[in-house]
């Protein structure tokens, strides 16, 4: 037996936008159960289109998507959020105007048993003290840490098993990007699998297990985070000037 | 001071009205950003169910109501279904809908004079020519009535958007369509039933203003101009933010008409929908458009 199997299995999928040109060419990830994955690679390559094919926003046109052992390519992604695969999309996936109560209960839409929902809704609200001090106030008004927060909160209310996160601490100051990966923990240490889309890869492949660079619709490399890290080619294709930078 | 009161009252009785027949304008626009240009066109099919409900078997038009919303509503479903569902995801997808929308406008418009002529029509219940008395002041009948079932209504569905399941999917659907999406709403339901529920307070208010307004079919071309005029200042697609520019526009043009002749009321709201699009495009309670 293998040490730890994989939880989600993405194969050579191609996928584009209605009619146009394949984005995805051979993309995939290996995901293991109750490790953080960072996705890493450059602008355009395409790391949110592989998050929307898992997540059945966007058809894949070849390739699998497999499951817990079952493929779920082609479901919807109603049916794909039941099964326990929640996806945070890049920037503004709060609700502007709805209270911060009313966006997690958003975020469980999907239960219709409202005792369980209201549970549920108080066991978040347990983990995040700051979310039930702001109940009250529209997601808006909150700070970007806070929204960050709350975004991430949310998802907790289906007791997922895979949180994908786009880059979740895009536009963030330091200080906030290190609370975002505190909170990045706190779901590995709920058991949750995480995969994170994040540009800067340094920051992103530190704090997660394992690592996979995405170029050109495809999948470069893949293994543990601080492989990818050291390794010297990748450094110089795919981190060198952050790595400069930071 | 009575003369003020006096007309702060009529106008809030009639902000009410106003504010009834843009919910459902601002309710569908909030969730599919149709501009629905026919929507007085559906208000005034409501007011033809209840005038002929009332002239044909003598049914009070607050009675016949809810028949006009049902109808409506469904009515509302079949126009979305035949023609507005297939443009959900065509690249053109403002442009397509305002033109339908207009098509739309000008079919029913054709259909409604052939069928019942470009007569001027008003139900005439017997509160209609009566008035209350609110100490000194003084209210047609009819408009209290009409004024009070509106807020009623709105109130109403204001609880449904806030409290119940389908109503915070609906608000969601409004903010953040894609993350309404993620989340397990089935967002073309959504658009389906809330184009059904705009055109359905279409119809309700339809059979309130039957006997406070004379109609006929065309009239509807002035009213799309109030109308649009109530939702940009509040903010296109905000609830809240139509009820209060219907409140303040319907105070401000019955001062103008009272002061300056009632030709000038009807003005107030022109003058008002070019003048917020000059000075403040994102209306009152919007945010800034990108
Ligand atoms: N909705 C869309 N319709 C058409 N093309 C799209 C759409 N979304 C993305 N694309 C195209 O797909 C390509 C990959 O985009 P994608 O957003 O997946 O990249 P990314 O790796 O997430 O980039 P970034 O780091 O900038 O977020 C880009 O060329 C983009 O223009
Ligand atoms: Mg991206």
């Amino acid at each position: 037996m293998p040490e730890s199997t994989a939880l989600l299995e993405v194969r050579d999928v191609v996928a584009g936008y209605g009619r146009g040109p394949a984005i995805l060419n051979g993309a995939g990830i290996t995901v293991e159960e109750g490790r953080t994955h960072c996705i890493i690679g450059p602008n355009g390559a395409g790391k949110s289109t592989l998050l929307k094919v898992v997540s059945g926003l966007l058809p894949a046109r070849a390739g699998e998507v497999v499951f817990d052992g079952e493929s779920i390519a082609g479901l919807r992604p109603d049916e794909i959020l039941r099964r326990g695969i929640c996806f945070v999309p890049q920037e503004r996936a709060l609700f502007p105007d709805m209270s911060v109560r009313e966006n997690l209960r958003m975020g469980g839409y999907i239960i219709t048993d409202r005792a369980d929902l209201d549970r549920r809704l108080d066991e978040v609200l347990e983990a995040f003290p700051v979310l039930r001090e702001r109940g009250g106030q529209r997601a808006k008004s909150l700070s970007g840490g806070e929204q960050q927060m709350l975004t991430m909160g949310r998802t907790l209310v289906l007791r997922p098993r895979i949180v994908m996160l786009d880059e979740p601490s895009l536009g963030l100051a330091p200080r906030i990007v290190s609370q975002v990966f505190d909170i990045i923990r706190l779901l590995k240490d709920k058991g949750i699998t995480v995969i994170i889309v994040e540009q800067n890869a340094v920051v992103g492949l530190s704090n997660a297990d394992l690592g996979c660079v995405l170029d050109l619709g495809r999948t470069m490399f893949e293994g543990p985070a601080d492989g990818i890290l050291e390794d010297p080619r990748i450094r110089e294709l795919y981190l060198g000037k952050r790595a400069g930078a930071a | 001071m009575t003369d003020i009161l006096q007309i702060l009252l009529i106008g809030a009785v009639l902000g009410g009205v106003y504010a009834l027949m843009a919910s459902g304008l601002t309710l569908i626009f909030g969730v599919m950003k149709i501009i629905n240009l026919a929507h007085p066109v559906f208000i005034i099919i409501g007011a033809y169910i209840s005038y002929w409900l009332f002239t044909l078997v003598g049914l009070d038009p607050i009675l016949s109501m809810p028949i006009a919303m049902i109808a409506l509503f469904c009515l509302g479903i079949v126009v979305y279904k035949l023609i507005f569902e297939r443009e959900a995801s065509s690249a053109k997808y403002s442009e397509m809908t305002v033109l339908l929308t207009f098509a739309v406008a000008l079919s029913f418009d054709g259909l409604l004079g052939v069928l019942f002529g470009n007569i001027q029509r008003i139900t005439s219940p017997s509160y209609a020519v009566e008035a209350v008395m609110l100490g000194d002041l003084f209210l047609p009948k009819g408009q209290f009535y009409a004024g009070l079932i509106s807020i009623a209504l709105i109130g109403a569905l204001v609880a449904f958007l806030k409290f119940t399941r389908f109503g915070y999917a609906i608000r969601a659907t409004t903010q953040n369509r894609e993350a309404a999406q993620l989340l397990g709403v089935n967002v073309g339901l959504v658009s389906t039933i809330t184009f059904g529920i705009g055109i359905g307070l279409a119809g309700a208010s339809g059979a309130l203003i039957s006997f406070i307004f004379s109609f006929f079919p065309a009239r509807h071309w002035e009213w799309i101009a109030l109308l649009m005029s109530l939702i940009v200042l509040g903010g296109m697609g905000r609830l809240m933010g139509a009820v209060v520019g219907a409140f303040l526009l319907a105070i401000v043009s019955a001062f103008v008409g009272s002061y300056f002749g009632s030709t000038w009321s009807m003005m107030t709201f022109y003058l008002a929908l070019f003048l917020i699009l000059l000075v403040r495009p994102q209306g009152l309670f919007g945010e800034k458009m990108e």
